[in-house]
Parts: C-alpha cells; structure tokens; sequence
C-alpha cells in the first residue's frame, strides 16, 4: 500500500523546479512513476512531497540542435522507439528500448526515471553511454551538462542534485562509417531485468577502428564502459581476433555479483562473448569486409 | 461416449462473464461499515517473541482494534490438522503440528502473522504497522532438510524434541534382493526445486456477522468451501447451517487455496462477531509469496537396480521432504511422491522411504502436481542414467519397461494419500509413448534431423519421458439437479471453482441427459446455501468425482422426468422421447409438456401424491470412488541452445494423453496447455529461493519470473489416447495436474542431449542459463 503523501502538480518546469528548491531528500519528482510507486510501495522511499513532472512540456520532444540529437527528460520509452529520428541516428538506443519491460510500462517509464533511479540495470544506460551521451541537469540554479559516465556513481546513486531535474540527454549525430548494437540478455522474452546487457557502437574508417564505446549493465554497481577495451579497440584493424582480445579485456573491466538470476562467473563470461558478438555485428554495420 | 452436448467442444459458458469484466470477485464485495484487516508478519524466520506492544497503534485514528495471540484467550489454539496422516502404513511415525493462526511465543517463517490490525481503510490499518514495537530474538534458522534431519541447527518445535515431522517406509517386493541379482545398480541424488502457485488473483477472505440473524456468511477465495464452513461453526460453536461460505469467481487456485485454519479464516471470523462489523481481507502478492503455501523441495537419495539388457529388477529411494514450519496437510505431498515414482514402469522390487522435516520455511502443501512431479522427475532421471550406463536409447528403455495393458488393473502395493493402496486402474502406457514417438518422428529426428543440425554446428536436443496422474481420488461430492418452472436446469455441487471451466462441463453432462442445451444448464458451485456435503476441489478430481456425482443425479432426474410425463401423457415410459427441452409421445410430437410445466406438475400445491415420490424434478447424487484413477502421457521436448550464453528455445513440446473420456475437447486442450506452461516454468523460470536465514528472496514477480506467452513453445502439440477407467460410469480420468508433472523431467534430458558433448547429468529441476553454464564448466573440468 502506498503510504501518505502530498502530491504537487506544476504547470512549468519552473514551477516544478521552484518546490524542488530546498533540496530536501522528502521532495521527490514523479515520472511515469514505474520505479517510484514500486518503491513507495515497498517502503524504500517515503516522500513527504511527491511532484509530478510527468506532463511537463520543457521536458518533452526529440529534436535536432547543432548538429546534435537532443531528447527532453521526461520522453517515454515508447516515444523514443517509434521515434524516426533515434531509429535513423541512435538504433543502439532503439534496441534497447525495443527490449524494455512491456508495452504498458514502456508507454509510461520514461529516460530520466530510468536513469536517476540508479540502477545497474537500467536498459537504456549502456546504449547512452555508448552514444557518449550528455545529461543536462536543471535547478533553479541554472543548468548543467554532464558526460553521462560521470553521472552514474554507484547503486541507486548519481550526480544529481535533490533539486534538480533531467531535462534533457544530448548526444552526437553519428559519423559516416559507425556501427552499433545492443543485446540483452534477460531469463525471459519480456519484462526481465537484464542478467547482462552490453552496447557497442564503433567508429571505422576502411576497416580500421577510429573509436570504440562499451558499455555494460547489470555487470557493476553502476552501467560501465569497458575503457580497457575501448582504447585497446582504437586503430586497430575490425577482426576477429581483435574483438576476441577486446572481448577478454572487458570480462576483466566488470564486477559482477552472484544473486537469483546468475552467477558471477557468468555474467562475467557473457560480458565477454556478448561484447564479442556486438562487436561483430557494428562492425559488420561499419560497411567494411574483411 | 460423445453426445449431443457431451463430448462436444463447446467454448467455456463462463467466459462471458470473465472476459467482459463483468464476473464477481472476492474484492468486488462491498458491505455497508465494513472494516479492513492487514496482518503485520515477522520479519524473521526464527525468533522467541519477547514483546509486541501496540498501544500506540490504537491511537491512530481510524484504528479500531489490534489483536495478537494473548488477546484470543482460548479461542487461540492450534490446527486442526487439515489431513490427517494414514493409519493405514505400518509402522509409519508421524508428528503433527498443525498450523497456528497466529505466532505465539515463538516465530517459525518469515511471513507468519505477530498482530493483526482493524481499521477504517487497509490504508490505516498498514500505517498502523509502524506504531507497533516488536521485540524479536533471533533463533538459527533451520533451511537444509538434511541437517533439519539431525536436528541442526535448531529445533522448530521445540517441545517435539526433533525435526522429524514425519518417517515413512514401504516396500513391494524385496529390494535388497533385487539389487543382489542386479548387473547394474545406479545411484543417484537428486533434488527438486520449491515453486510457488503464484496464481493470478492472490487469496482473500470477507466475513459478515448478522448479530440480529444469528448468521455469518463468509467469501472466501477457497477451493474447500464446505471444510472451510464445517472448522469454522466448530470454533465458534455454531450450526454448520449458521455459516454460509461462498466463493466467488476465484482467479486460479492451483491447490494453496485449499488451506484452512490460517489467521485470516481463524481469527476474522471472531473479530467480526466481537466488533459487529464486516471484514474484508486481500491478500498481497508478497504476502502470498511469504505465507501462502508453496511445494516441491526434496532431496532424493535414489537407486536403480537392471539386468544387463535393462530390465528393471528394483528401484529404492530415501527421501528428504521439506513440510516448512508445520504440516498441516499431513503427509499427502510425499505420499504422491511415493505412489507416483515406478508409476507406469514394471518395477518388482520398490522401497521408498520419506523422511518429512520441519524447516523454518512457509508450509508446503499440494502445488499443481502435489508430489508426483518429484516422483516422476526422479524415476526419469534414473531411467536416463540407466540408459547411459548400459548404452540404451531412452525411449528404447522405457518402452521395454513400461507396464502392458494386460497387466492392468495392478495393485502397486504403496499406500497413498487417499489412504488406500494404490491401484492403476486402466491405460495403455506403451501405446501413449509410441504415439508421441509417432508424433515427434522419433526416428527420423534421431537418425536425420539432429545428426545434420548438429554437422551444422547447433545444439538441439530432445527429452522423452512418460508419466501417470493419480486423479480423482475420494472421499466423495454430492450434487443436486433441479429442473425449474422456466424449463432450465439448475445444478448444485460442494465443490468450488477456480477457472478449470466447471459451469461449461458440468452443464455438457447434465444437458445430455436430461436433452436440455448446455446454455440452458446453471451450474452453481461453492456456495454451502445451495450445497452442502463435499471436499473440495484438488487432486484433479472435479470433473471425475464431482462430475459423477453430478451424472448420478442427472440420471435419476432423467428417470423423473420419464416416470411423471408417462402419469400425464398417459403412455408407458417407453413411448415418450426426451429433448429440446420437452417430453412427447413417440411419432406424435404435438402431444407434449415442457420440462418448465412438468417441474410445475411434479411439485403441485394441492391434491395428493403417491407415496414414495419426492416432490419437483429434483434429485441428488454422490459419488465416491474406492480408490483413484490413473491417467497416463507421455513427453517429448525439442530444445536448441545457444552453447555460449546457454539461452535456450523449445523448438517442439508434443505430450500424449490419456485422461479417459473426454467431456470437452477444447477445454481438455486448455487444461493440457496450462499445466505444459507450468511445467515449463517450474523447470526454467519459477523458482523459490531461501537463504540460510531462511529468508525467501524471491518475493515478489520481479526475481520470481513467471514465464509468459512469449517463452512458451510456438505449438502445444496435443494428442489423446482414451482407455475409459472403470471406476465411475462415465470413464472420467482427471487431467488438471497432467502437463505440469513431466515437463521438468524432459526439460532437463533435453537440455543434457542438446550439449550432448558435455555428457552432463542434471541432478536438478530447475534450470536457468546460468545454471547451465555451471554445469558445462563443472563437466568441461572434468572432462
Ligand atoms: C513491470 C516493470 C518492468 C520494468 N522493466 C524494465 C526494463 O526492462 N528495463 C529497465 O531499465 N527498467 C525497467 N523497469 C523500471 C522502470 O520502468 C524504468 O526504470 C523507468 O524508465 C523509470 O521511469 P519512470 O518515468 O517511470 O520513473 P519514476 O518512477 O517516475 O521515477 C524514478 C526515479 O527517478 C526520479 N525522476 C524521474 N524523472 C526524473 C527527472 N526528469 N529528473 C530527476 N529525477 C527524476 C524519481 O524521483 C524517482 O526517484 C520496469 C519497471 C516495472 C514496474
């Protein structure tokens, strides 16, 4: 049951952050509310103040800006996947949240939820990291941008601020010659909490790597990239060989943890013919054949 | 045996209710000052109760009371025992501690109720929780069923002075000698996974005491309204006939829902007769995970004694059977285990040995399965380990030990949970696996399919194995058949209804023999107003021992109808024809009666009847059979798997069956597909974890992961065998427990062939990628 709380419904993102501006851990915003009325409910937050950003129209939309692809905080899951611009842009991004929850919850959670809740698990962390993408966070204050990388910090904690909100995620339109794929590997079809889930997306130019991003969930205490891998990835030539070593190292870039769903060893193991295997398939994108 | 109505695959008459939203359900109920109970539960699993004090909880407004055990006086007392142990069993020892409604002195699960709290809204009565000060101290919790055995490290009831809960030995034939003539003797051990019934609608209970009526009427989400009904006017010392439990549209049962004598059915009762006020209590779903019943968890030491050419000599297997915190139910769960482990093999020699423990985990009681999936799952596993040692083929092996026709009806020597020798009355098991053979092109897949899929480098494999379902067991049900002044039937049983489809089957019996159709018939169920003699539903015995029952008093209704329609059509009863809802004279139809006008005719307000006759086109049946019947199948299960990431896709699942006479094609398939489904996720996706605290952590559905449509297999491929049992006139078998027993034993042979290259042995039955790759690299180590 849900305990007591008051809920405020601002009319602007102004409004909004004007309640958040004390900073205390007792005002909460409210997305789609798929993580918050779980956790309310479950007694692991008990706000005394609950504000809905849900219909916040500073925090809708997904544009274009200076040579940028830039998606406010509060779209949902199944806005970013029926999406033309993110499928044309960011497919790594669309695959992932082609493989979120179910329908009915896709048409509620929304980015921001998924990543101010923290977890190592959230589905649309390894496909943003991998697109190096930016979080613009908002306060009375003024507005910041972050690297997403530097976001997260550890479970269910990040860089944002009490009074902030995630307005908006920005990242590069992609480069001729880049490739991208995500997998999830969850116990069941849908609506799985990913045992392991990896994003790759590679730059190429002739079939030699101009830059590599990796990034893992459900493998650390927070979504990681595999920076070991990524470096060794850079200048080299896009074969199998290459992928296999840069598969090892990021078996050796994780901290995975043993619970009900897989052991550590595995998802160690899976980290590593996971990125192997999304390596491939990029690669494959980048238009070069060995 | 198939009719006009019977036999016919209606679509389910129910369904116009449920799928427009419109059918009742137990939180649906609304009664005007009715209060809302919440129970406060331990958090541990083991713990002396040192203090509860809830003063301050009765300062919150909206709080009207909060009991723990003291404040029940003597109503407070343990059990009774819902099933009592069979006397029958030589020499078998058994401790009874039935359930307590409310933790006394000491906690025993994680989950048991500490106080339970009345308020204006279940709102209120949770807040009130944190107004509570509970003072625990934490005892070890006893989780492994061996060291429970020994009792390590801690005693459950202390006062017993072991965890023994229970020691059952028997034996057919003479094992030990059988070994001794052996060429090979395998021994195995084995375990079997705890899973929840996790059905879609958790349980819930309301409970209405008229002060000036002198009456209770209680809505329970029960599958035994007329026990439920019966322990409940004991406790509070009132007439069977002063407590009217009903059941409305229940969303799945699946056997938990059977249970009485737990806080909400104890103590509500007395809490709405102190206050005067109605109570409504819903369960929620980690309440249902923590402290609704939940089964299977056994350990298996178990042995396999052939001849070279692989004939089975013996069979013996030493079990741990975990009960939880109490065993309220007796010792049915193990006692299927025993009658369901040789099953439908030629086994002379057999000993089998339960050894129940108590553990400081929920209550395990019958789950979908209830026992047989663990007998099943270790006698298929010792037949694959069998038919590696001696370089056999599993279907081979099976089909030289199945038991023929002929040897029917044979009595198996083991005493069951119908505390009767078990005796499989009919089937024709050998004709069940050629037919799946058959079906799955066994041959061809050995010799052609999975050669070449595996030159091309996957891993497919198949598991084959077979199956017997004890089913439709006693005591007995009743029902009563009224034909009403409007033409239509009416019928009436004990049994309540969770979804199986009874008000269509049971309407298809009753419609063919009174010539009425299916729509016309009103099946009510579960209510003690309108029936009251009966057991429940389990066992899969609904559409057998109800289903009979209810035929019984269809066909002396039937005999009705004919004698009262001669008086007024005056002709001999052989001259009148029985359908379309009227009776008439043979080749002159105009001469007729409605069956609304005979009912009308039979009851009449004035002048005389004869005597001996009973009034109205009414009638009732029993029905109580001497002993089960037994249906049989047989599995077969394609599965690829990925080899590096152990994901895996059931590529085919084709299970034959044989229930007996079919009543509805459709709903048969419907029954088949759920228990597959549940089978496949008992054995891939649903699984109770304890820690050593004896903590469950996978209480809710995100760690505890039902499989969905989309995990199932493209196709159920179904096919039906019907050797009609003896028993009862109609042929009826069960067949609600069928699909769930064996999938876990052909799950894992499959997962074992289709990495064939490991040579691994699955001692378990439950699986997930990760556990698979465990055991790849235990056997790459090796190897
Ligand atoms: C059945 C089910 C299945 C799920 N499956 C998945 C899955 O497959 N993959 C996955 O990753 N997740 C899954 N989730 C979790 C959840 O749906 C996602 O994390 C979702 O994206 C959360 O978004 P929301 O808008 O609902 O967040 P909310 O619940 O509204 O908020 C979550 C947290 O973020 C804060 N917050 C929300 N928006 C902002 C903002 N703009 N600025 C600052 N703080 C904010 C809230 O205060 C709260 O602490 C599932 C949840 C459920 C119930």
């Amino acid at each position: 049951m849900l305990p007591e709380f008051d809920l405020v419904m601002p009319r602007s993102l102004n409004e909004a952050l004007q309640v958040l501006a004390a900073g205390s851990p007792e005002v909460l915003p409210i997305a789609g509310g798929t993580n918050l009325t779980v956790d309310m409910r479950s007694g692991r937050y008990e706000p005394k103040v609950v504000v809905d950003i849900e219909k916040l129209p500073e925090l809708k939309g997904i544009r274009r800006e200076n040579g940028q692809i830039c998606v406010g905080g509060g779209v949902t899951i199944a806005e970013l996947l029926k999406d033309g611009l993110v499928a044309e842009t960011a497919p790594v991004l669309k695959s992932a949240c082609a493989l979120f929850a179910n329908p009915l919850i896709r048409n509620r959670a929304t980015v921001g939820g998924n990543l101010v809740d923290g977890s190592p698990a959230a589905d649309t962390a390894p496909s943003l990291l991998a697109l190096d993408a930016e979080i613009e966070l908002t306060s009375q204050d003024g507005k910041r941008r972050l690297p997403l990388d530097e976001f997260f910090i550890h479970v269910r904690k990040t860089a944002r601020q009490p009074n902030e909100l995630v307005t908006a995620l920005r990242w590069a339109l992609p480069k001729p010659g880049t490739g991208s794929a995500f997998y999830k590997l969850g116990l069941r079809k849908a609506d799985a909490i990913s045992v392991v889930s990896v994003a790759v997306v590679l730059e190429a130019e002739k079939g030699v790597c101009r830059k590599a991003r990796i990034a893992l969930g459900s493998v650390a205490p927070r979504p990681v990239r595999a920076k070991n891998a990524e470096e060794f990835l850079t200048g080299k030539l896009l074969k199998k060989e290459v992928f296999e070593e840069a598969a090892a190292l990021t078996a050796q870039a994780v901290s995975p943890i043993s619970d009900v769903r897989a052991s550590a060893e595995y998802r160690r193991r899976m980290s590593a013919v996971l990125t192997r295997r999304m390596l491939e398939q990029a690669a494959e994108q980048t238009g070069w054949k060995e | 045996m198939t009719g006009k109505v019977f036999g016919q695959p209606i679509p389910r008459l129910e369904d116009q209710f449920l799928l427009t939203g419109t059918a009742k359900f137990i939180d649906d109920i609304e009664i005007p000052g009715m209060v809302h109970a919440a129970f406060l539960r331990s958090d541990y699993a083991h713990a002396r109760i040192k203090k509860i004090d809830y003063s301050a909880a009765l300062k919150r407004p909206g709080v009207i009371a909060v009991y723990t055990a003291e404040d029940f006086g003597d109503y407070w007392r343990p059990g009774p025992l819902q099933v009592p142990p069979p006397t029958a069993i030589k020499g078998s020892q058994f401790n009874a501690r039935p359930l307590v409604p409310i933790a006394k002195d000491k906690v025993r699960f994680s989950g048991e109720p500490l106080a339970v709290v009345i308020a204006e809204s279940r709102y209120i009565a949770e807040d009130a929780f944190d107004d509570i000060i509970v003072d625990l101290e934490p005892l070890p919790a006893v989780v492994d069923l061996e060291e429970a055995w020994e009792n390590k490290p801690a005693l459950v009831h202390d006062d017993l002075g072991t965890n023994m809960a229970a020691l059952v030995k028997q034996e057919r034939g003479n094992y030990e000698e059988a070994r001794a003539k052996a060429d090979v003797v395998i021994s195995r051990k084995i375990l079997v996974n705890r899973n929840a019934a996790a059905a879609m609608e958790n349980r819930g209970f309301v409970v209405n005491w008229d002060e000036r009526e002198q009456e209770m009427t209680v809505w329970a989400t029960t599958q035994a309204p007329i026990p439920l009904r019966n322990t409940i006017a004991a406790r509070l010392g009132l007439f069977e006939n002063q407590v009217r439990v009903i059941t409305p549209f229940i969303g799945g049962g699946f056997g938990p829902k059977i249970m009485t004598s737990q806080a909400d059915d104890v103590l509500l009762p007395w809490i709405a007769m102190k206050l005067k006020r109605p109570i409504k209590w819903i369960e929620d779903r980690r309440e249902n995970f923590l402290a609704t019943t939940s089964e299977r968890d056994q350990v298996h030491y178990a042995e396999i004694a052939l001849t070279k050419d692989g004939v089975i000599l013996g069979v013996k297997d030493v079990f741990y059977h975990n009960t939880g915190a109490y065993d309220p139910y007796g010792m049915t769960v193990p006692l299927n285990t025993q009658t369901h482990t040789i099953s439908n093999y030629r086994v002379p020699s057999f000993y089998t040995e339960i050894r129940m423990v108590f553990t400081n985990q929920m209550v395990v009681t019958p789950v979908r399965g209830a026992g047989r999936p663990e007998g099943v799952f270790v006698m298929e596993r010792l037949m694959d380990a069998a038919a590696r040692e001696l370089n056999m083929d599993p279907a081979e092996i099976r089909l030289k030990n199945l038991l023929e026709p002929n040897e029917l009806p044979l009595r198996t020597g083991i005493i069951g949970q119908d505390f009767v020798e078990g005796v499989l009355d009919s089937g024709n098991y050998k004709a069940n696996l050629q037919k799946l053979m058959e079906m799955v092109e066994y041959e061809k897949f050995r010799k052609e399919i999975q050669p070449a899929l595996r030159a091309q480098g996957k891993h497919v494999g198949m598991g084959i194995v077979c199956f017997t379902e004890g089913t439709a067991v006693g005591p007995y049900e009743g029902a009563r058949v009224t034909i009403g002044g409007n033409g239509k039937v009416s019928v009436a049983t004990g049994i309540s209804t969770q979804g199986q489809g009874h008000f269509t089957v049971f309407a298809q019996i009753v419609a063919e023999q009174l010539g009425v159709k299916a729509e016309d018939v009103n099946v009510v169920t579960g209510d003690t107003a309108h029936f009251h003699w009966g057991a429940g539903t389990f066992a899969s015995r609904g559409a057998a021992v109800a289903g009979t029952a209810i035929y019984n008093a269809a066909v002396k209704v039937r005999e009705k109808i004919f004698a009262t329609a001669s008086k007024w059509l005056e002709v001999p009863p052989e001259q009148i024809e029985l359908g379309d809802g009227k009776v008439w004279v043979k080749g002159k139809p105009e001469q007729f009666i409605t069956l609304g006008d005979l009912a009308f005719r039979a009851n009449p307000t004035r002048g005389v009847i004869e005597p001996g006759v009973e009034p109205g086109l009414e009638a009732t049946g029993y029905y109580g059979p001497p002993y089960g019947a037994t249906g049989a199948g047989a599995v077969a299960m394609i599965v690829e798997i990925d080899p590096e990431t152990m994901e895996l896709k059931i590529k085919r699942f084709v299970i034959v069956h044989d229930c007996g006479t079919v009543i509805n094609p459709l709903l048969l398939e419907g029954q088949v597909e759920g228990g597959v489904s549940m089978g496949i996720g008992n054995a891939f996706y649903e699984k109770m974890v304890y820690d050593e605290n004896g903590q469950l952590l996978t209480a809710s559905f995100m760690d505890y992961l039902m499989p969905q449509a989309t995990d199932m297999p493209p196709k159920i491929e179904i096919g039906h065998l019907t050797t009609t049992s003896p028993l009862n006139p109609l042929g009826i078998k069960g067949v609600g427990e069928a699909g769930a027993i064996p999938t876990p034993s052909a799950f894992v042979q499959a997962v074992e062939d289709a990495l064939f290259e490991y040579q691994l042995e699955i001692p378990e039955s439950n699986l997930s990628p990760s556990k698979i790759f465990e055991y790849v690299q235990k056997a790459s180590k090796k190897g």
